[in-house]
């Protein structure tokens, strides 16, 4: 439980990650992800309840300190002193614990070696959030923490963070990583939670949450755009746009013959295509979020 | 001592800093120096070599400043980009990075001293005495301001209303403390204003300890700046969030 002013931010939210497991929360905007992260990261305490990271309690003002060596953080942007160099910045971060890996092979996993030099104010927003990736595994932590990692970046750099997660699961690091993504979750994670407005409302691996949530079929209605979704909205709250296409999951064929005869009546013709349900829908159908074009949520 | 190093680093290779930290003060003496040098020019009416009375008063003012000014500015930045929030995410405890960035301003503090003071002596003829009051004087002075700055960034949430609240603050004092003129020179009220402001002290205690040699002033006005240094530090400490509590 975390209150802000006495608005619960998160409520009941409980959860575990197994080692070596990749833990997806994923959510749309004001879900209460940054918030479950900075409590892992112990630097935001719970309101109630109780939260243990690699075996030990954040809540004990005596333990932080021996998580926070054994843990990597990377915050939505990450930030440093803005006139030291690339290189300078990892140093400076690796000097805050008693063991850390080798600067440069850091710089070279997340592919900006060539930048060790160039001042951190002087860097493009891709590359501060890659240094700020090389900077949470500097101590070589058991725990890495990302907080909505690749939001917001350009392709190349979303390619190099997504490949450093896979190699780092590949060594059997334990991941927690927060996203808006749906195919983020469903390409990095092997399990997936889904936080809507500070609660877990589902929880498991993409096929067990297929299982459990998505029972129905979804129609898709082709290059609907606003007038087919105007239209459909009146009726149905899980409707979406995905692009220029229109997107209804239904769990009754009633509901179908609804979306239709509505269409129909405003004079609307439309390509329709039948599928199964999808991650997305699951994330739709539970929280009411609408879809980008890249699958994220708004 | 990674903190107060980075901190240095980071703030010689800011050209604003550079210049507000060193060549303002330097520019400054130069300027006092031609204006009071000039026969027939206030120095009279101040009746002393004023070369020597500006010098520690242009010290303090801009250790003052740097404190004030420069820590607000730095320090609300730090806070609104989130390098604080990440940084106590890492092992490194809120004393280390308060006690680091008190280290790196120390040693700021410390070569703008002698800079001023190799300068008055090469220009000016001026000497001065280097000894333990002077010493602990500066040092104090430093914890002071490190403490207000420290405090603003904390309280003030938008980085421009705390630089624009350091401005509104640090300007007057340096002005009413006794930096470029004496206090006893101004109106009644002003010197009332004077008195509760902790630049005066600082100035008059490094005029006390290294030009007059009046260590039992000296004394009285160390004892004022420690208890402000004191409680500004607390309130620098309170303020300067960290993990939240």
């Amino acid at each position: 439980m975390k209150r802000y002013d006495g608005v619960a931010a998160l409520d009941g939210v409980s959860f575990d990650v197994q080692k070596g497991e990749v833990f997806a929360i994923l959510g749309p905007d004001g879900a209460g992800k940054t918030t479950t992260i900075e409590i892992l990261e112990c630097t935001r305490p719970p309101t109630a309840g109780s939260v243990k990271v690699l075996g030990q309690s954040v809540a004990g003002s005596q333990w932080p300190n021996e998580i926070k060596r054994r843990i990597g953080v990377l915050p939505q942007e990450f930030c440093s002193l803005g006139r030291l160099t690339v290189a300078e910045s990892l140093e400076f971060f690796a000097a805050m614990y008693d063991a850390h890996v080798d600067a440069m092979s850091l710089l070279d996993l997340l592919e900006i070696r060539d930048m060790a030099k160039v001042r951190f104010a002087d860097l493009s927003g891709g590359l501060r959030q890659r240094l700020g990736f090389a900077v949470a595994l500097v101590n070589d932590p058991e725990l890495v923490l990302l907080d909505e990692p690749t939001t917001g970046q350009d392709l190349e750099t979303r390619r190099a963070m997504r490949k450093v997660i896979g190699d780092l699961r590949a060594r059997g690091k334990t991941i927690v990583l927060t996203t808006h993504s749906v195919a983020e979750a469903e390409q990095l994670a092997d399990r997936t939670g889904i936080l809507n407005r500070g609660k877990i409302v589902a929880l498991g691996t993409p096929a067990e949450l297929l299982d459990k949530f998505g029972g129905g079929k979804t129609v898709v209605f082709r290059s609907g755009g606003d007038a087919v979704f105007g239209t459909l909205r009146r009726f149905f709250d899980t409707v979406s746009m995905d692009g220029s296409d229109v997107v209804l999951p239904f769990d009754r064929l009633r509901d179908l013959e609804v979306a239709l005869t509505a269409l129909v009546g405003r004079g609307l013709e439309v390509e329709v295509v039948l599928r199964s349900s999808t991650l997305q829908d699951v994330f739709l159908k539970l929280t009411g979020s609408g879809m980008s074009d890249t699958g994220e949520a708004n | 001592m990674v903190v107060c190093l980075a901190v240095i680093r980071n703030w010689l290779r800011s050209r604003s800093g550079l210049l507000y930290s060193f060549l303002f003060p330097v520019i400054l003496l130069l300027i006092l120096g031609s204006i009071y040098g000039n026969p027939g020019s206030p120095s009279k009416a101040i009746g002393q070599s004023t070369a020597i009375y500006f010098l520690p008063g242009l010290t303090a003012a801009f250790i003052m400043a740097n404190g004030v000014i420069g820590l607000t500015n730095v320090g609300s930045e730090l806070k609104r980009n989130g390098t604080l929030r990440r940084l106590a995410a890492t092992p490194l405890t809120k004393l280390e990075w308060l006690l680091g960035n008190v280290l790196s301003q120390t040693v700021l503090a410390f070569v703008l001293a002698a800079l001023m003071l190799i300068l008055g002596a090469v220009l000016y003829n001026v000497s001065v005495l280097i000894n333990a009051y002077f010493l602990v004087m500066l040092f104090l002075g430093v914890l002071l301001f490190y403490g207000v700055g420290m405090s603003l960034a904390g309280l003030v949430k938008d980085p421009g209303a705390a630089s624009g609240l350091s401005n509104f603050i640090a300007f007057p004092m340096m002005l009413l403390s006794g930096t470029f003129w004496p206090v006893s020179s101004m109106p009644s009220y002003l010197q009332t204003v004077a008195r509760v402001l902790p630049l005066t002290y600082f100035a008059d205690g490094l005029r006390n300890s290294m030009v007059s040699a009046d260590f039992s002033g000296a004394l009285t006005d160390l004892a004022v700046v420690a208890v402000f240094a004191m409680v500004l530090v607390v309130l620098g400490a309170r303020f300067t969030q960290w993990n939240e509590s």
